[in-house]
């Protein structure tokens, strides 16, 4: 299957004059075309960095990385794309409207395309009735929403997602569950980050988990996560594997 | 060039959005009224007066909007986080500073054009008129001059916070203007390597008065050589192209993360 992300022996170093911090080391992974694949790790485990390599934010220290057999150093890797940044920040002195025709135009969408794209969005993610408000003026989660529909905008074949559902009620994040559904169901790629292991296990096909720059799990979750456990205790119990390899017998919990 | 000019349109819309054009405009209605009415000097109803105060009023105004709009573009887009969505779409980032300089280059050229309006109604009004080549030529060597301080601005924006910027744009562009064309006086009675550095400092920093035709307006004394003209606008071009190099070199390799967010 092609895959939509490959990375390839992907570090990430921080240098200060007196001191190195690896917020990646050697991050090989692949992400197939039509996954649905969540991208797991407590906070500082380079979730966010590798995702900002990816979208060509930073650059990596060693390693590569492509996205659809495109660089992702060369923009044209980015027309792909789909992009909702961890925090939704975005032109507030804009129009709804404005904003998604801004993001299509520099897809260079032709007009008639992006008109039309602009009112499926709005419907799709019900944001018809603030179109021609300004974003400042919108909640928390038509803030989102609009974000999202700025991401969807070139009807991207790869979505990343930097955790989509963090500050969202009940009803938002059942909102971008559905998304990511419809998304999956078009044979779209979707990457994500998430705290919300709930959600995850919810939509995912895949996940990898990070952990202080490492990949310490990767795979199907079918294959990955043993039946009848749930995602958050698989997490939990990789992460303390990682962070001590060889525990002594009477850490392992199962020794009488 | 649409992704450039999608950039500069978003200046646009900003600015548009914000009081600072309008208050510089009121600001500069004010200013004029003011100075005719009380009469300083009792030059209020000389023709000369009021074009010098309106050129120097423009000439200040402008400068101001010009380090204000292009300071902040870059640094704005950081602190506020939209250089992510940004960046995350096909633009490059030579695209990116050439669609920022674009907008503010054209929204502080349509401010100037209203402060030249706003001038020529009130010499009109005193029963004075201006000599419509030398004008054209003064604004447009205004717009020049206006892309320099722009482009200075975002080239220096890539690497200091939107107050660092402005200030340090204020504080080289008045000297550069102030002083440069005061390096001959000191040349004269300088020796030796002095005198070259004062040479090579007086060749290589950019010449603001070249583009200053205040005094001809004012004055009357016609539009300048045609070819001196061109030459002009040839360099302004030129240091317009240099500094959104720099600015470019500067940001093609610059990361961006929450960090750099405020």
């Amino acid at each position: 299957m092609e895959s939509a992300i490959d990375i390839q022996d992907l570090s990430v170093i921080y240098k200060t004059r007196n001191s190195e911090l690896a917020a990646l080391q050697n991050l090989t992974m692949r992400v197939s075309k039509g996954q649905v694949f969540g991208f797991l790790g407590p906070n500082g485990a380079g979730k966010t960095t590798a995702m900002h390599v990816l979208l060509g934010f930073i650059q990596a220290s060693a390693g590569k990385a492509f996205i659809f057999g495109a660089d992702v150093q060369h923009s044209i890797a980015r027309q792909r794309i789909g992009y909702l940044a961890e925090h939704p920040n975005t032109y507030r002195f804009l129009t709804g409207k404005e904003l998604l025709r801004t993001a299509g135009q520099l897809f260079r969408i032709p007009r008639s395309t992006l008109e039309e794209r602009i009112e499926q969005l709005l419907d799709q993610l019900d944001l018809n009735h603030a179109a021609t408000r300004r974003v400042g003026t919108y909640s928390r989660g038509m803030l989102q929403r609009i974000c999202i529909a700025e991401a969807l905008i070139n009807d991207p074949d790869l979505v990343i997602l930097d955790e989509p559902t963090s500050g969202l009620d009940p009803i938002g994040r059942g909102q971008i569950r559905n998304i990511i559904t419809d998304l999956r169901s078009r044979g779209k790629t979707v990457f994500f980050s998430s705290h919300e292991l709930s959600e995850v296990e919810l939509v995912c096909d895949a996940l990898a988990i990070l952990h202080k720059g490492r990949l310490v799990a990767q795979g199907a979750t079918t294959d990955l996560i043993p039946k009848g456990e749930p995602l958050e205790r698989f997490f939990m119990r990789t992460i303390t594997a990682a962070e001590d390899p060889f525990p002594l017998p009477s850490q392992c919990g199962g020794g009488a | 060039m649409r992704r450039i000019r999608t950039v500069a349109n978003i200046v646009w819309l900003e600015m548009l959005r914000r009081k600072d054009l309008y208050v510089l405009l009121i600001l500069l209605v004010a200013l004029l009224f003011t100075l005719l009415s009380l009469n300083i000097f009792g030059l209020g109803s000389v023709v000369g007066f009021v074009k010098d105060a309106g050129l120097i009023a423009a000439w200040l105004f402008s400068w101001i909007l010009a380090v204000s709009v292009a300071s902040r573009q870059l640094p704005q887009e950081e602190s506020r986080g939209t250089i992510l969505p940004l960046l995350a779409k096909p633009i490059r980032r030579g695209e990116l500073i050439v669609g920022k300089w674009l907008g503010t280059w054209s929204v502080v050229s349509v401010a100037v054009l209203c402060f030249y309006l706003l001038t020529a109604i009130m010499v009109w009004s005193h029963g004075g008129r201006f000599e419509l080549l030398a004008l054209t030529q003064a604004i447009m060597l205004h717009f020049a001059v206006l892309g320099i301080v722009s482009a200075l601005a975002i080239a220096l924006s890539v690497r200091f916070h939107q107050d660092a910027t402005a200030t340090l744009t204020y504080v080289l562009t008045a000297t550069m203007y102030l002083i440069v064309p005061r390096i001959p006086e000191i040349i004269l009675p300088a020796q030796g390597w002095r005198q070259t550095a004062l040479y090579i400092l007086y060749g290589t920093l950019p010449h603001f008065e070249l583009f200053d035709m205040r005094r001809r307006v004012v004055h009357q004394y016609g539009p300048m050589p045609w070819g001196f003209f061109g030459v002009t606008l040839l360099y302004g071009a030129t240091l317009i192209s240099i500094l959104l190099i720099i600015a470019w070199m500067g940001f093609r390799r610059k990361h961006f993360s929450r960090s750099n967010q405020d």
